[in-house]
């Protein structure tokens, strides 16, 4: 271990990175304060305003001060945008709101690129107010270092300030408390929602303005997962209430970022640093975060998402479900027959990725626990078929690979045990960048205490060769067979789930979710329940990866695939396919990994549809594909009806039981 | 099960102070096996806290609860169901997700846990105890009149409704001391008055002593074998009802001089407790 230093330059650095956290930060619990809502789009909003910038002072020449105003009302702009196209949503499940500020943050990066607002030069430096530079050891300190130092504490203080003293503050502190009440004593709940968003667009403004120099382009300011760990840290750290606390733990975590980099040198042992530290966070705040939370909202639920599609017991309706299913199983089972190489390869895919979607399904769809990592499950389950390789029978290797998974899914769910399910998307949001960068990318480690090495990773980080195994004799190394093999995975995980969602495993999940304290008075045990969850999710996604792993045939740590962001595309199928449904997390990924892999590869176009279809399905089509099926289910059999004469039957009216029994009473 | 039979409560001396506000002051009862309770009083009179006592979840300074002589004491709240101890609350949430048949099954997965492994490779063992449990749960369906809503999400069911399955799901938790915070609350005199024949039935069907916190004061004196009236914390009057009736210490504790209120079909009035429901007052 190297000796702990910590020169001045750094600390310096750590600071100005630490502002900018801290404004992004308050922009997040200015938000969840208000609406209860993780706006995973915070940072994207400025992102806006910073290349606007550019371009007004570049492109049409305009001061820099002026162009500074109009591209913060910009951001405020969109912010208040934003909150109008979202409100609708703000009394659904938590879930689909985050789920739809990450389509929003594609939207808004998408919109950056546009060419009026994009510079004509992308790769133009930012504008700087005026010009400065002076040393501090190594490091330049510029104008935009001493305007950074300048304006951020002098917004945080203001916003401070008028959280406490305007009329606006009383309004949205009154509305986090209780949003109902404050409603029916006058209070304007849609106008103080807005007002925050735009106060939260313009925030996100000065982070990304103050923080672009340090870009080699403003563009490049892309959805970006580590920049939100940090900023969702430090508002963890303010229990997403408290202001002055979460800009100071911004910049706490800014300094400490830095002193970790300049202290440890290996990237994957500083992941590892950062993941520890979250989960600490967590545990650490627990409590304050279990006190803020309203207690109609304990989970990350709510009314509206279905979990169970009611099963009809109209025979007719039964049989066209019936054919729906063998038509769909049979149909896919002879598609590899005609299908050219490159699309099988593309159906195996479709089919893992509904696994993975699956996998997620049970834990958030059922359980409430949002997970933004659930690629980093997959990951470990691919690192078990690498290691394992064709030395064992493949259902050996898949069943070893679900169970390591689920050991692994177990400590990532742990801190869900005693919090609300939605901060948990921080957790395994830090987990999935951790298995990315750090586990992914070390071949061996040495455990410092006793000297033993393990090695766990890919390895050779940046190309590793998995070659395929057979399973029962036939070779699945053409394409063709492994498209087969992959979809007869999907269906016994399919097969799986139903039982587990009919036979008495989801509705556990599901009263725990919705009511832990009436299930624990009723005597259901919350915690190995809550556990059960993350292990059956973990073994899915486990077996998945194993799977993932023999489809590729090449693994490495450098490309998209293992990035955190694979996760989000995960999150947005079971959202598009219908949140609880087991056929919805199959149309989901039909939907975002045929779609796009069928229709062009443009970056902005496929962007602009993924981001503004997910926002456009969670605002119109609340239950999803699975709801679009269902329902076409439904005319199927109306028309087969009226083809077959028969006479439909028509139920009686409902009597409520009480009813009946005072009928019952009155007769005796 | 075999060795189920209605439990026998004593409650004796049981003093609760908050801060310096007596809420119980040597509170003593007892509840027969198989006998039907209900406690009367004024608001802040300390039925409710007499409730959370016995449930565990208020510890007393003194006093003892003992249920068929065992003391009660060292119990925590959670330990008490497996003493055949079932409470119901007020507010009634159930699991809006759920239908009411999964929150039936639910109460019997309590006792009888949903294995995984054999459950996921449907082994005939878990097979079978997902049938009885279907049984079970049938049986209690027809027993309470639910089967129209057999499907039907606990969300989208009338206050009235949701309160049949969750005393329904109590049922199927074969309670030996059922403890029912104000099972009326919040629904219609009519439905209310349909209550009464529920309640015996419960009492029947799950042969179990019954203590309940009710503001229905008809529907106490209807139902229970014995009436408790308390006032700040302290009972003022135990007995049948016929005999509390005729007692003037209860009257003029909670009954008002006159015996009006008794004849009202209404609830009776009283300071905001009820005012949701006054149209036959």
């Amino acid at each position: 271990m190297l000796a702990f230093s910590a020169p001045n330059f750094v600390l310096v650095q750590g600071v100005f990175y630490g502002l900018g956290y801290g404004l992004l930060a308050l922009g997040l619990v200015l938000v969840y304060r208000t609406n209860r809502v993780l706006n995973f789009a915070q940072g994207q909003i400025g992102v806006i305003a910073a290349v606007f910038l550019v371009k007004l002072t570049a492109d049409f020449k305009f001061n820099y001060w002026f162009a500074l105003v109009i591209s913060v009302g910009i951001a405020a702009f969109a912010g208040a945008l934003s909150e109008l196209v979202l409100r609708r949503l703000f009394n659904r499940p938590r879930v689909l709101v985050m789920v739809a500020t990450i389509g929003l943050s594609y939207v808004l990066l998408a919109l950056a690129t546009l060419p009026f607002i994009s510079p004509h030069n992308t790769s133009q430096p930012e504008p700087v107010p005026f010009d400065l530079s002076f040393h501090l050891g190594p490091f330049i300190i510029t104008s935009t270092e001493v305007l950074t130092l300048i304006v951020a504490p002098l917004v945080t203080l203001a916003l401070v300030l008028a959280v406490r003293l305007t009329s606006w503050g009383l309004a949205m502190r009154a509305m986090s408390e209780n949003a109902d009440s404050a409603r029916l004593s006058g209070v304007w709940i849609r106008r103080t929602s807005t007002i925050t968003w735009t106060v939260a667009g313009a925030l996100s403004a000065f982070t990304a303005i103050l923080n672009a120099p340090n870009q080699t382009s403003a563009l490049t300011q892309a959805l970006y997962p580590d920049l939100l760990l940090y900023a969702l840290t430090a508002a963890l750290l303010g229990a997403m209430v408290n202001l002055t606390v979460a800009f100071v733990a911004g910049v706490g975590v800014g300094v400490g970022l830095e002193l970790l980099q300049w202290n440890v040198a290996s990237p994957a042992k500083q992941q590892f640093i950062v993941f520890l530290a979250v989960m600490a966070v967590l545990f650490i705040r627990v409590g304050a975060l279990r006190r803020g939370t309203r207690v109609g909202e304990r989970s990350t639920w709510g009314h509206g998402a279905a979990t169970t599609v009611r099963a009809s017991t109209d025979p007719l309706r039964r049989r066209v479900s019936a054919v729906g299913v063998w038509l769909c199983i049979l149909v896919p089972a002879l598609l590899p027959l005609i299908l050219s190489v490159g699309n099988d390869v593309l159906m195996s895919q479709i089919c893992i990725y509904a696994v993975v979607a699956l996998s997620l399904t049970m834990l958030t769809g059922w359980a409430g626990q949002v997970s933004l990592g659930q690629f980093g499950l997959v990951a470990v389950g691919a690192l078990v078929a690498v290691h394992l390789g064709t030395s064992l029978p493949l259902p050996v290797v898949m069943l070893y690979g679900g169970a390591v998974t689920a050991l692994v899914a177990i400590i990532v769910g742990l801190p869900a045990l005693r919090m609300p399910g939605l901060f948990l998307a921080v957790t395994t949001l830090a987990f999935g960048i951790f298995m990315q960068s750090a586990v992914l990318a070390t071949p061996c480690i040495t455990i410092p205490g006793i000297d033993k090495t393990i090695c766990t990773g890919l390895p050779n980080p940046a190309y590793t060769v998995v070659n395929r195994p057979s399973l029962l004799g036939i070779s699945l190394a053409s394409q063709r067979s492994f498209a087969w093999f992959s979809l007869g995975v999907l269906v016994l995980s399919v097969l799986m789930l139903k039982v587990w969602r009919d036979k008495g495993i989801a509705r556990r999940l599901v009263a725990v979710r919705d009511n832990e304290f009436g299930a624990a008075a009723m005597g259901i045990p919350i915690l190995r329940t809550k556990l059960l969850a993350f292990a059956l999710s973990g073994f899915v996604a486990g077996y998945a990866g194993v799977c993932f792993a023999f489809a590729t045939q090449q693994l490495n740590n450098t490309d998209l695939t293992f990035d955190p962001t694979t996760s989000f595309v995960i999150i947005s199928m079971i959202v598009i396919g219908g949140l609880g449904s087991i056929s919805g997390a199959i149309l989901g990924a039909l939907y975002l990994e045929g779609l796009p892999a069928i229709f062009g590869s443009n970056a902005t176009i496929q962007f602009l549809t993924s981001g503004l279809g997910l926002i456009a399905f969670i605002l119109y089509l609340p239950g999803g594909l699975a709801e679009v099926l269902h329902r076409s289910g439904d005319l199927v059999t109306i028309g087969l009806r009226s083809v077959l004469h028969r006479d439909a039957s028509h139920p009686a009216e409902p009597k409520s039981p009480t009813a009946a029994l005072v009928a019952e009473g009155a007769e005796r | 099960m075999s060795d189920h039979h209605p439990a026998h409560l004593t409650v004796y001396g049981v003093t609760v102070r908050f801060g310096g506000v007596h809420a119980l002051n040597g509170v003593t009862f007892s509840a027969e096996p198989g006998s039907i309770v209900g406690l009367i009083g004024a608001n802040g009179s300390g039925k409710t806290t007499t409730l959370d006592v016995i449930s565990g979840l208020v510890r007393p300074q003194a006093g003892t609860v003992m249920l068929d002589g065992v003391d009660l004491g060292e119990y925590l709240p959670e330990e008490r169901l497996g003493v055949g101890m079932v409470r119901s609350f007020q507010d009634c949430r159930l699991y809006p997700e759920l239908t009411v048949t999964d929150v039936l099954l639910l109460s019997e997965d309590a006792r009888r846990e949903v294995a995984v492994l054999s459950t996921t490779l449907r082994l005939p063992w878990a097979r079978r105890s997902e049938r009885r449990k279907l049984e079970a749960v049938d049986e209690v369906i027809a027993a309470f009149g639910l089967e129209r809503f057999r499907q039907h999400r606990t969300g989208e069911l009338s206050t009235g409704t949701r309160r049949v399955v969750d005393l329904a799901s109590i049922v199927l938790a074969r309670p030996r001391l059922l403890l029912l915070d104000e099972p009326t609350a919040g629904i219609a005199q009519r439905e209310a008055e349909a209550f009464i024949p529920l309640l015996r039935r419960i009492h029947d069907v799950a042969d179990t002593t019954i203590v309940l916190v009710e503001h229905d004061v008809p529907l106490v004196f209807e139902l229970c074998s014995t009436v408790i009236v308390m006032e700040l914390g302290q009972v003022v009057a135990v007995g049948p009802p016929d005999q509390v009736r005729a007692d003037p210490k209860a009257l003029a504790a909670y009954l008002g001089a006159s015996d009006e209120a008794l004849l009202a079909s209404g609830p009776v009035a009283e300071d905001g407790g009820r005012s949701g429901g006054s149209e036959g007052a």
